[in-house]
């Protein structure tokens, strides 16, 4: 029982000592009395036995193997490195493309992945092709003048370019006879008398062309006037009237609709008198 | 040199940013922090994770260690003890209270603990030696109360004297001997309680 003397030795006293005794740490006069008193006392024994089981059950356990990459994670977690000896060592006497493209690496080592890769090359493909559409070409860039005066020049006439492909799309030129259409119907009178009184002169001026012998300024003269007169839309056919056919029109939409000749058959009549 | 000057010269050379110093810190203690965190949270990969915490910890407060007041060592156990002592008191590794007489979840067999344990006269170091039975030591040291478990882990797994172990936990060293002598016997009686009832 504890706080009984036996041989010379109490249970409290045994407790107190059992970490010594199980460390074999006793010696002389304590270790005989320990002894004495083990050998009475039951409940000291077993005590002694229990605490020197479990004491040999966790010495007996092995040391635990850590993971692996624990030093890796516990470095690049505290100053960011890797352990030196997974630093790959580089090989003496390497030039400075080398070490250049050994410092670059790891800046490009995040973009450097076949994904990347692929969308980089798609989008250059894009850009080439897009390019090639719109009539640039990459050996044209030798021909280029840098100077100030070829720069201008390059800007007023890719500008003249711009202006002339714009205004010879189709859908904007019907706009623009539209309004003048438009324009006209709305002042009927103005436009439709005066213009073939001031066009007219022009036309006795300008020479007749001779389809025998045609010059060279001759035949030019007819296709630069063309976009213009698609663009009046039958502005130039009015200039060619007679003043008599002219004088005729309002009379003839007084007598009525029906029988009065449209423009545009008057137009077609002019053309074949001319 | 002795060992403890050489390893107080790399904690000067460590907190005067010497990279290679620290690193052969780590390289040097992480196997011994690993283990007291496994040993104590019972879980390899809470152990790790402990372990990462631990050296996060003595890396910013390296500069505060007193080479005059306790060894590298016990500094170190310090910093761990009390990080899984803060981690335990946060509710994450609490007392595993399982009967000896319930079955291991990841063990299908339907075999006790006592069942395993049972051996045929052999003495408990050759039990011990085991793989399966490694385990059950490990599971009966995990139902431990934090007090006992961390005072039989640093003296009959890390070797620690009492003195160490007194300053690392903070108490006397005769608190320190009687909490060892009762986990041991608490471990003692965990294992074999079911055993001695069968027979």
């Amino acid at each position: 029982m504890a706080g009984e003397i036996q041989s010379g030795m109490q249970c409290v006293e045994v407790e107190a000592l059992l970490a010594e005794i199980l460390d074999g740490s006793l010696h002389g006069a304590t270790l005989t009395s320990f002894e004495a008193h083990q050998h009475s006392c039951a409940a000291c024994r077993t005590m002694v036995e229990e605490a020197k089981a479990g004491m040999h059950w966790l010495k007996a356990l092995d040391e635990a193997e850590p993971p692996r990459n624990l030093v890796h994670n516990i470095l690049a977690q505290t100053i960011g490195a890797l352990p030196s000896e997974h630093v790959p060592v580089k090989p003496r006497g390497e030039g400075w493309l080398e070490r250049l493209k050994g410092r670059l690496a790891p800046m490009f080592a995040p973009i450097a992945t076949p994904r990347f890769a692929m969308s980089f090359g798609m989008a250059f493909f894009s850009i080439t092709m897009l390019l090639g559409i719109a009539g640039f070409h990459f050996a044209d860039i030798r021909n280029w003048d840098l100077s100030s005066k070829g720069i201008r020049h390059t800007y007023y006439d890719t500008q003249a370019r711009v202006m002339r492909y714009y205004e010879n799309m189709r859908w904007v030129y019907q706009i623009e006879s539209r309004v003048r259409d438009l324009r006209r119907a709305g002042t009927p009178d103005r436009s439709a008398q005066p213009q073939p009184q001031q066009q007219q002169p022009q036309q006795q001026e300008a020479p007749a062309p001779n389809p025998k012998n045609p010059s060279k300024s001759e035949n030019r003269q007819p296709n630069r006037q063309r976009p213009n007169y698609s663009r009046d839309n039958g502005g130039p056919m009015l200039a060619t009237f007679p003043a008599a056919m002219l004088a005729a029109i309002p009379q003839a939409r007084q007598k009525g609709s029906q029988r009065t000749p449209s423009l545009s058959r008057l137009g077609s009549q002019n053309r074949r008198t001319a | 040199m002795d060992d403890t000057q050489a390893v107080n010269a790399l904690v000067r050379r460590c907190v005067s940013g010497d990279a290679a110093a620290w690193q052969e810190i780590v390289q040097q203690y992480h196997r011994r922090i690993y283990n007291i965190c496994y040993r104590f949270s019972g879980s390899a990969d809470d152990a790790s994770d402990l372990a990462q915490e631990v050296f996060i910890k003595m890396y910013r407060t390296l500069s505060t260690y007193d080479t005059t007041r306790a060894s590298f060592m016990t500094w170190v156990t310090t910093v761990t003890r009390n990080l899984l002592v803060d981690h335990f008191r946060k509710g994450k590794y609490d007392r595993v209270t399982d009967s000896l007489d319930a079955t291991p979840g990841d063990q299908e067999d339907g075999l006790t603990l006592a069942d395993r344990l049972e051996d045929k006269g052999a003495s408990p170091e050759a039990r011990v030696r085991s793989q399966e039975t490694q385990k059950l030591v490990h599971e009966a040291l995990k139902r431990l109360s934090p007090e006992l478990r961390e005072a039989v882990i640093l003296r009959d797994l890390q070797d620690l004297d009492y003195k160490d172990i007194a300053k690392v936990l903070n108490v006397p060293e005769g608190t320190v001997k009687s909490r060892i002598n009762r986990g041991r016997t608490e471990l003692a009686r965990l294992l074999q309680r079911n055993y001695k009832q069968a027979n």
